[in-house]
This record gives structure tokens, sequence and C-alpha cells, in this order.
């Protein structure tokens, strides 16, 4: 495993211990839980980000990605269990195909990703706003089907095993298949990947296709946990997932990186927020010192490149 | 003593590149700093510049200096005449560049220099690599330095840019600098050098006036080597592997070939007469115009390299760093890459497997002496590199193995080595398709030879030619009609 993978670690723990002092609600397992459990919905997200920001890509469509899948969950279960199979179904194949769009575009005609996954963004916010109507029609009931609400109940919520789920299936994809060493490969140098028999073209629309797949997730348990969905769902998401990929330590020019990292980077920000907000620090302020640790924890980064 | 340097050491993580190093070159000397890869010389000349700050002893260098790297420093996206003023642009009254006096400056420079066939205008990422090293040694040249230091300077370049290159050498010599270059070609160190210095394992071994080859070779490697060349005479040429017909694509023109199992085919000519199109197009790495490709009996198309690696076709790159190597993953990954799906059930490598296939691999071909293949490939020598790419390839296991410059920039004794593996392939039934920039390689180690100009078949030889001096006069004989 990567060295800066345990830095995002210690630094997350690092935070958990000044917030624990600081707010002794925290070291309790519902406090903790909390933290986990938000962190979740970044890992969400961010797992699908590392993973094109592993072959020199970057997502911007995740925002309205996750907003859209969470609108077409609520608005085709009507809040009723027994369609939760199709609404859910529906909702992630609507992300996977987002990202697959996303990933024809940029392999094949050569888009770059930032405009790509920008304009798919934009597509799918007008998309969502006018089907939706702004979500103004009364008795539609967008609400949540109870069996997706109560992922957040018990002492173990099952969100945070469906969090672990993801980060053993991703862990297992990038280092222990073919597939995982042909996207580092290809991340690595993708003209000699290509002239190695590697197709580049292939691993790179898979892989913004998945990015779909884990943005529609995160809008799927962020409606069970919220209990309905909203316009504007997604709007934190994208910095945060860019966020926790970088400061879990992988190379923003690709190639390099572990999802455990990433998991770590979305601990350290999420415990960054929750340890200022019970410290009752103003938005501004919050949003300063959120800003400020990233910049020491990058900086850091910096510095060991700079010793190698 | 316009350069000295005494008691170097220099480290690069674990790894000692120069240890109590000495080196003194005089005003007015070409002076050739010879070895192995690895031996130290590029970390030596990157010490001797300032680039690299040495950990101990001291260096003193007087006069102006300028220096050709080995790794091309041109920016691709700006054009010629911007990467050859970029230190010193015409400039207007308020400090701003002039440019419209950018490509007249850059002509003018170029002119001087007597290099008339790259235009200033068009931007370098456009050039060939021989024409980008032109480039650069222009603006090396150009800087009328009083000590220079060219590391690689011929690599890239073909004979006559050579002979360019070695007249301003002369020149600037007689005018009195001191003139510092490096090179893996003996028969130019031993035109241009007034004296030689060998370094071996990041240590200075030997300076001296005059030396021969052998004497060379054991030096630089501690060994002596057995004739160069292996004999390639005895091997029986087999069915057709790949037939050719009618083929053009970008600069190649209409060219109809066939390649035998067992047949080593040797592609010359100047540099940039398609050589490089023939070999991607082969490989599925570049689209065809026109013309058939029969690989065995089977009319194949190749839309990339991906159909070209499972036709049974290999193909080893020029620039081992650019195209071919994953420097920061390990030296088994990058063995590993092309057939990965072979070691592998239902998408997972089967991890024991490929650790096994891939250490027997590296240990035959003695990549990194014994070093272990869980450390990254950027760590190895250029050589041990080259040996990487080529290991890569023999696991594939295909029928016709492209060859392109295979040797560029490698030391001796990893040359014999990869002589010998061409050798073998060709005994072992595989076709070898191969060119280098080095002629004399083609013409020892080759069947026929086809020489390229102006992207056709200009002639046909039957080999080993043995003479280098028959591929290149076939190689300008037209223009030297004209």
């Amino acid at each position: 495993m990567n060295r800066r993978a345990l830095y995002a670690a210690a630094v997350a723990a690092a935070v958990l211990v000044v917030g624990a002092v600081l707010t002794p609600g925290l070291a309790s397992w519902p406090g903790l839980r909390a933290v986990l459990v938000v962190a979740s919905f970044t890992g969400f997200v961010a797992a699908g980000q590392m993973l094109v920001v592993l072959v020199g890509g970057i997502d911007l469509s995740i925002p309205w990605v996750l907003n859209a899948a969470a609108i077409v969950l609520t608005t085709t279960s009507l809040g009723a269990s027994g369609r939760l199979p199709l609404a859910l179904a529906l909702a992630i194949g609507a992300g996977l195909a987002a990202g697959l769009v996303n990933g024809l575009g940029i392999a094949w005609l050569g888009v770059p990703a930032v405009v790509m996954t920008l304009g798919m963004n934009g597509v799918l916010q007008g998309l969502t706003l006018g089907l939706s109507q702004g979500l103004t029609c009364d008795d539609c009931g967008h609400y949540a089907p109870s069996p997706l609400r109560d992922l957040f109940a018990g002492t173990v919520p099952a969100a945070l095993l469906v969090w672990l789920g993801v980060a053993l299936l991703v862990t297992v994809l990038l280092r222990l298949t073919v597939f995982g060493r042909r996207v580092y490969a290809t991340g690595v140098n993708p003209r000699a990947a290509f002239l190695s028999g590697v197709g580049v073209k292939g691993v790179t629309v898979a892989l913004y296709t998945l990015s779909g797949g884990f943005a529609a997730l995160a809008g799927i348990m962020l409606v069970g946990y919220g209990g309905q969905a909203s316009l504007g769902l997604g709007d934190p998401y994208l910095f945060e997932s860019i966020a926790a990929v970088v400061v879990g330590g992988v190379s923003i020019l690709g190639g390099r990186g572990d999802y455990v990292g990433v998991v770590a980077g979305s601990l350290t920000l999420v415990a960054v927020t929750t340890v200022l907000r019970a410290q009752q620090v103003p938005e501004h302020g919050r949003l300063m010192i959120y800003g400020l640790v990233i910049l020491a924890i990058l900086f850091a980064y910096g510095r060991e490149r700079a010793h190698d | 003593m316009t350069v000295e340097a005494t008691g170097i050491h220099r480290a690069f993580g674990g790894v000692q590149a120069l240890r109590d190093a000495s080196f003194a070159a005089r005003p007015g000397e070409i002076h050739a700093l010879a070895g192995e890869n690895g031996a130290g010389k590029s970390t030596l000349i990157k010490v001797l510049c300032g680039v690299l700050r040495a950990d101990a002893g001291s260096v003193a260098v007087r006069g102006r200096v300028a220096t050709a790297f080995q790794e091309l420093s041109l920016l691709p996206d700006l054009t010629v005449a911007e990467n050859l003023l970029l230190a010193a642009p015409p400039r207007g009254r308020l400090g701003l560049v002039r440019r419209g006096h950018l490509t007249a400056e850059a002509s003018r420079v170029l002119a001087l220099y007597g290099v008339s066939e790259i235009d200033p205008r068009s931007p370098a990422r456009d050039l060939s690599v021989s024409q980008r090293q032109v480039v650069e040694l222009v603006r090396v040249l150009a800087t009328e330095p009083d000590v220079v230091f060219l590391d690689e300077p011929t690599a890239a370049l073909a004979e006559r840019e050579v002979d360019w290159l070695a007249g301003h050498m002369r020149r600037l010599r007689d005018a009195g600098a001191c003139v510092v270059f490096t090179s893996h070609r003996w028969r130019e160190i031993e035109r241009l050098a007034d004296r030689v210095t060998v370094f071996r394992n990041g240590t200075h071994v030997a300076t001296r006036e005059r030396l021969t080859e052998d004497e060379a070779v054991t030096l630089m490697t501690g060994r002596t080597l057995d004739a160069t060349y292996p004999d390639v005479s005895g091997i029986e040429a087999g069915e057709k592997a790949l037939t050719v017909t009618g083929l053009t694509s970008g600069h190649l023109r209409d060219v109809s070939f066939d390649l035998r199992r067992g047949e080593i085919l040797g592609v010359g000519g100047l540099a940039g007469q398609g050589q490089r199109d023939l070999f991607l197009t082969l490989f599925g790495a570049r689209r065809p115009v026109a013309g058939r490709l029969l690989v065995g009996q089977a009319e194949r198309s190749f839309r990339r390299p991906a159909d070209a690696v499972r036709a049974g076709i290999a193909y080893v790159p020029e620039d081992r760093k650019a195209e071919g190597l994953l420097l920061p993953l390990s030296i088994r990954d990058n063995i590993a890459l092309t057939t990965l799906a072979r070691r592998s059930r239902a998408g997972f490598i089967r991890r024991r497997a490929e650790k096994a296939e891939i250490s027997g691999v590296a240990a035959k071909l003695a990549i990194g002496a014994g070093r272990a293949t869980s450390q990254a490939a950027g760590t190895l020598s250029g050589g041990n590199q080259q040996k990487t790419v080529m290991a890569r390839w023999l696991l594939a296991d295909a029928d016709v193995y492209l060859l392109y410059d295979v040797t560029r920039g490698v030391d001796a004794a990893t040359k014999h080595d990869i002589y010998h593996l061409i050798a073998g392939l060709a005994r072992s039934g595989k076709a070898v398709l191969f060119h280098s920039s080095e002629t004399e390689e083609i013409a020892h180690l080759c069947h026929r030879v086809l020489v390229l100009r102006e992207g056709r078949i200009a002639a046909e030889l039957a080999g080993p030619v043995g003479d280098a001096e028959q591929i290149v006069a076939a190689s300008i004989r037209e223009s030297a009609d004209a």
C-alpha cells in the first residue's frame, strides 16, 4: 500500500482524537457512527472520482448524476417498498448510462474530460429540473421507501456495510484483477499501455461508467438518509469527491493511489467539519479552516515528493 | 584545465550514481566520456554543468557553459523558432517579444549552422526525433560556449547528421572551446575524440589519448566480450509470416515485401524515410491509407495494437521511456502487462504463477543483476530498461517481432546481449523485422535489407551485407545522382 494512504489514515485518526478531547460526545459509538455515515456518502462519490483520476481524468458530472438518480428513485418508487427494486435498477441504470456517455465522448470523440463531464452535469441538471418540474407537485410523494430508510437504523447501520462492500469491491478490482493492472498502466503512461496491447479506450469508458454508477449509489443512499430527494442534493459532492481523492493520496496526474487512502480522506474531511461544528465555529470560519486543513495536507505531500 | 572535478559523490535514494569520481578536460579538445548505462556519465554531466549538486567533492568550470541533455528538452507545443530563441528572443522597445522577427531570426540561426530542411514555423511536436535533436543542438551551439557538454548527442541522429555535428564540434574545438560528449558508438568516439575518459560503476577508470574498442569495452565492463555480432547465416528461412502488399501510410508509399519465419529482415535508409510509419502501421498503431497485410495465410486489418498482439505480432519501440515502460510501476508489472490475461482466472490474476513466470524471464535476461522484480522499472539503467521491454514481448511468444531501434542509447554489453537475443528469436523460428539508427547493426545482423527512401523501397540487399557503406550508398544514391 502506498505511504500516502497511511498518512491520510493518520490525519483522520488525529483529527478524530482531537475532536474527542474537545467534544466528549464524539468519542462514543453514536458520535463516531454519525461521522462514519456522513463520510460514507463522500466515500461513494469519491470511489468513482478516484477511478477516473487514476487514468488522469476527472468527473465533474457527479453532482447532477447523483441528484438525477435520487429523483429517479423517489419518483419511480413513490415511497412504496414494492417498487423499490425497479426504482433502484432505474436509478443505478441512469447513473451508469450518464457515465457511459461521458466515457464514450472522452475516449472515442476525444472531448476533454473537463468539458465532457461539465456538459453532462449541465444537461442532467436541465433534464432533472424540467422533468421534475422543480419538485413542486404536492401529491407525488417524493419519499424514500422504508427499506431504504432502514439502512440507517440500528447500532451498526447497514449503510456502513454497503460502504465496506464498496471498499472491498474497488480494492479487489484494482489490486487483484487484470482490469486493475490495465487501469494503473493506462494512468501511468497511456501511450506505452496502448502500445503494449492494452485497450486504453475500453478501460477509460469502463471507469467513467463506474463513476456514474457510484454517483447514483450516493444519491440513493442520501435519499434513504434524508428520507426524500431535493434539488441541489449533490452540490457539495463535487468538491468533496475531489478533495477526498487528493487528500487520500491519489495522484491527480494518474497512475497512483488506493481506495484505502480515499476512505481515510473522506473520514478526514467529515471529521474536520464535525469537530468544527461541535466547537460552534461559525460557517465562514469553518469553510476557511476546512480549506486550510486540505491545503496543509497537500503541502505535506508536496514536501514528501521533494525528499524522494 | 577548463573543467575539473574531484572526489564527486552523488546518490539518488539508495543508489550511488557517482563515487569519488574525478574528471578533467582542457580548452581546445574534444573529450569523450565513455561507459556503460548506469556508469554515471549523465549524472557527471549534470553535476559539471550545475543542474545537480554533488553530495561531496569539488567542481570547477571556467567560461560560458552550454549543455545538450540526453532527454530532449524542447517544448512540444512551441514552434522551432520559439524553442530556438527561448532564452533570448528578439525584443521590441517595451521589452515585448517581436513575434514577426522570430521566424526570420530563427531561419538565420538555422542557416548559419547549415540546417535547411527544418521549418522554423512548425511546432516541435511535429518533428522527428532526429530533427528535434538537431534543433536542440543548434540551440546549444548558437550560444557559442567556451565549454559544451553533449550527452548522447548522436543517439537520435542518422549518419549524415552525425557528420554535420562532428563538423561543428571540431570548429568549436579549433576556436579553443572545450567539448565533452558521451556516445555508445565507438566509431564516433574514435573519429572525434582527442581524449577518452572511461567510467565504470560511477567512478573514473582511465583517461587515454589512444584506446582501441576492445580495450575500451574491457575497461567499461571489466570483462572481455566475444565477437560482437552473432552469426546468423546458418538460420533456415521457413514459411511466410508476413506478406505486405502496396502499403501506403504516413510517409510510406506503396511498400510490398514479405518476411519469413527464421528471417531477420533489416529496414534501413536515412532517418525519417517512413521506417517508423511502417512499424507502427504493421502493429496497428496507425491506420494505413491503402494496402493489404497477410499474417501467415490470413488477411488482417488492425484497428489497434491489441488486435496485432492477438494476431501474434510484437513491437519494441525506440523510445522506451515514452512508449515502452511504465516507469513508476514494478519491473514485474511492466513485463506482465501484455500477457496478463494468460495468467488469469475469471479476470483475477494468478499471482503465484505470475511471480514464477516473470522471475524466470527476468533471470534469463539478467535484468537488473538479480534485483527484485518488485522494484520500480524507473530505477533500472537504460540497458536494463530495454531488456525489461524485450522480456515483456518474449513472454508474449509472438510469431513476428518488430524491433525498432532497440539498441539506441544502450551500453555495449547489453547491445551484445540483445544481438544474441535477436539471433535466438530467428533460430527458434520467429520472424524479425529490424530497424536501427546504427546502419552497422543492420549490415551485420540481417539476412536481407530493405532500404527505404522517401517512403518507398529503394533497394533490397541480400545479406548479411557486412559493409554498412553499401546500405548508406543505397540510401542516398538517387539524391547523389540528381
